[in-house]
């Protein structure tokens, strides 16, 4: 629970969720699917808006060439688990969240037991199969799931949500190869935040979402375009749905 | 065709579709681009414009000649052609063909 001093901490943003807002935040559970680049920037907004529970999944530690964009992490952090490292600096940031950091790996026979009593699922990942897992997961109980991807300069984000999106699998029918992709920090930073503004706005009822519709990012030439997209009708989940 | 009687006097009347891409695909082609393609034309003839215009772009759209690459996704408003015929998918006038490869890292 978030103690006194609390009104102080957000006054700058009650204006722009309100009173009611800010209480559905701090009653919000996400979980947060991956503690890399986007997991950084995604964890430290969400922390710092009040979002009430976090849970942060990673299964790595921290290594010194992570550092050029998973902010969470300090020189210190070298070798430590990341999911505990990033636990401790989000506490320090707000001790009034509640963290939960998970050291596991995400596959199709873990992603249950981590949705599991979450309102949103943040996708943070650098892998397609445990995209899909995850997605599927959240998809068959109905909890919204935010996707980012980044590349170099590049990235896109798009919200899914249950019975008014097309899903994951429609979006991106076939996985792109996996690998060490090259990247920018502050890409991870440009979608990350976006990520973190649609869970906030989610939370609090607020805006207009990314559903039906994935946002591409050009950092190289300052561009954003948004492509609405729609899913197959033959789609088992999600039947195409566009709305 | 579509059969509608319209007189095309002798030639067939051709389209104009706009192709825009995304991500990496920029590194090789335009941001946006307007073509006009032949009656009948499908997403294979407007891929083979594309790949003799920007070279480059050949590789990163096909695995083998003929065969797209599976990740490389094709939007023909909106629809990805996987779900509709992939490379027959036929084109019409104003069709807004939009081609990006899924992003992977995080
Ligand atoms: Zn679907």
């Amino acid at each position: 629970m978030q103690e006194t001093g609390e009104n102080e901490r957000y006054r700058r943003q009650a204006a722009v969720v309100g009173e009611g807002g800010q209480a559905a935040l701090a009653r919000a559970r996400i979980v947060i699917a991956g503690a890399g680049g986007l997991g950084s920037a995604i964890a430290l907004y969400c922390a710092a808006a009040g979002i009430g529970q976090i849970r942060i999944v990673d299964c790595d530690t921290v290594e010194v060439s992570n550092l050029n964009r998973q902010i969470l992490y300090r020189t210190g952090d070298v070798g430590a688990e990341k999911v505990t490292a990033a636990a401790e600096d989000l506490r320090a940031l707000n001790p009034g969240v509640e963290v939960e950091p998970v050291r596991t790996r995400i596959t199709a026979g873990s992603a249950a037991s981590l949705v599991e009593g979450v309102d949103l699922v943040l996708d943070a990942l650098d892998n397609f199969a445990a995209r899909y897992a995850l997605a599927h997961a959240a998809w068959q109980r109905g909890i919204p799931f935010i996707h980012g991807a980044v590349h170099g300069l590049y990235g896109q984000a798009t919200t899914i949500i249950p019975g008014r999106s097309p899903c994951l699998r429609c979006i991106v029918p076939a996985p792109p190869p996996d690998g060490a992709t090259p990247i920018l920090g502050v890409t991870t930073g440009v979608i990350g935040s976006i990520q973190a503004t649609e869970a906030i706005k989610c939370i609090t009822g607020r805006g207009t979402l990314l559903t039906g519709r994935v946002l591409f990012w050009d950092g190289v030439r300052a561009d954003v375009e948004i492509l609405p997209i729609q899913g197959d009708p033959a789609c088992p989940d999600c039947g195409g749905a566009d709305r | 065709m579509s059969g509608d009687g319209a007189v095309t006097n002798g030639t067939e009347s051709g389209i104009t579709v706009t192709v825009k891409s995304f991500a990496t695909f920029r590194e090789v082609m335009e941001t946006q681009l307007v073509l006009q393609l032949p009656g009948g034309a499908t997403v294979q003839t407007l891929l083979a414009e594309l790949t003799a215009r920007y070279s480059g772009l050949g590789g990163m759209l096909f695995a083998a000649p003929g065969r797209l690459r599976d990740y490389v996704n094709i939007l023909k408003n909106g629809r990805n052609v996987h779900f509709l015929a992939g490379l027959d998918t036929p084109l019409d006038d104003g069709d807004v063909i939009a081609l990006f490869p899924p992003l992977a890292g995080g």
